[in-house]
């Protein structure tokens, strides 16, 4: 694969594009199941670690972290896979694994964004919240705030006469959230 | 540049260096400016969680069509065999209490309890409290218990009390349990305690109830029923009783 297509399909993963997303999980699979096969994880579990990753490498992706790729996709899906291996391991068995290896093991390839945040009960009221606004107040902030897309690209995609029209229904919808919870 | 354009130039990650340096001394120094910020970064987190789920669900379909194409064998038969069994001795066991029935019991039943402690009548009563208690009044409740935490006096019994209601206003079961445990257990001498006694039984009742712990419910249903002086809601709990074991 040139250098060009590989780039292309990462703009393909960034848009969302769902065939991309698709051949990019199925063609990593094994590789990274056996991977975390060999740690000792069971096949659901590693699944669900395989899921988590794939999301977390599109992140990468959406914030810029990764604009291109040195290394074959697996490499990236197994460097940010072992982190949430680590993590597993450690919280079933909190003694097989001292602190010293996981830091060593995980500063390695990419700074990754692994989604640890406190997923706290304000977050938990915003998005009880954010289901009753309307569609276009969901997809306008989830186009700026998840998907990455600066204000110009938002209007375009979503046929805003002009940058301002839509700033002004995105305060909106933030002035509509933040009411109904403070 | 305007506050709002910093912010989100802060999210696109456009920030020049200056525009950076400015901002992060807002960050200190400007109240407002911090928490429309704060609120934002955790408006992302809620996003970033909600798309993140969405897409797990399309990558387990993703997994799905693969594990189908799977020949069945003996082992997947095996398996499919005892989780049906499983499934059919669930059913048995548990169709005594059918699973929507004791959410109905619950919904008839709750009403959450009246604000007797600020009666929203005067409009110049601006203390967190007060509006505490306004979100309360008008079915705003994560308002509410947003406010209720911010009080002062959040431990108090009455605030742990309408915090209580809010959240089994909004089915938190379990937020819920937890904070009335404390004013369902046997009153000591402290007549504020007293207060709220009978009623948080009544209302911890209807919580398990909802949670579908039926036992505990019955259980809690019966001290407000065996309640020696306090007539509130004896007549309602009996004929819960009845009604959670007439099936």
């Amino acid at each position: 694969m040139t250098e060009a297509n590989k780039n292309i399909r990462l703009e393909a993963l960034r848009k969302g594009d769902s065939s991309v997303l698709e051949t990019i999980y199925k063609s990593n699979r094994s590789t990274f199941l056996n991977f975390a096969h060999g740690f000792g994880i069971n096949h659901e579990d590693a699944l669900d670690i395989y899921q988590d990753t794939i999301i977390a490498f599109r992140e990468n992706v959406i914030s810029g972290k990764l604009t291109e790729l040195k290394c074959a996709p697996s490499t990236y899906l197994c460097a940010i896979g072992k982190y949430k291996i680590f993590q597993l391991l450690r919280r079933q068995k909190p003694n097989s694994l001292d602190g010293k290896v996981i830091v060593e093991e995980t500063n390695e390839v990419l700074d990754v964004n692994l989604f640890e945040e406190e997923y706290t009960n304000k977050v938990e009221m915003i998005g009880e919240q954010l289901k009753k606004l309307s569609n276009r107040c969901r997809e306008i902030l989830t186009l700026f705030y998840y998907e990455g897309y600066t204000l110009d690209e938002i209007a375009a995609i979503l046929d805003y006469s002009n940058k301002l029209v839509l700033k002004s229904q995105k305060s909106r919808c933030l002035k509509q959230l933040k009411d109904s919870i403070l | 540049m305007k506050k709002e354009d910093l912010i989100e130039k802060y999210f696109t990650s456009t920030l020049s260096p200056e525009e950076r340096i400015l901002f992060d001394k807002l960050l200190q120094n400007d109240q407002e400016f911090k928490d429309e910020f704060v609120f934002q970064k955790e408006l992302k987190q809620s996003i970033a969680h909600q798309q993140r789920e969405t897409i797990k669900k399309t990558l387990k379909g993703f997994e799905d069509k693969l594990s189908k194409k799977k020949v069945f064998t003996l082992k997947n038969w095996l398996a499919a065999a005892s989780v049906l069994l499983v499934f059919s001795l669930g059913y048995f066991a548990f169709n005594k209490y059918n699973s929507s029935k004791p959410e109905k019991l619950f919904t008839s039943n709750f009403v959450p309890y009246e604000n007797v402690v600020h009666p929203t009548v005067r409009s110049n009563d601006e203390s967190i409290e007060s509006r505490a208690f306004s979100a309360y009044d008008s079915g705003m409740y994560y308002k509410a218990i947003n406010l209720f935490n911010s009080v002062e006096n959040k431990d108090a019994d009455y605030i742990r009390f309408y915090k209580a209601m809010s959240f089994l206003a909004l089915k938190k079961n379990h937020e819920a349990i937890d904070l009335l445990l404390p004013l369902a257990t046997t009153p000591d001498a402290s007549p504020s305690k007293f207060k709220w006694y009978a009623k948080a039984n009544w209302y911890l009742g209807l919580a398990y109830l909802n949670n579908q712990e039926i036992d505990r419910a019955i259980s809690q249903f019966n001290v407000v029923v065996n309640h020696p002086d306090c007539d509130y809601k004896k007549e309602a709990a009996k004929d819960l009783i009845s009604r959670i074991k007439s099936d």
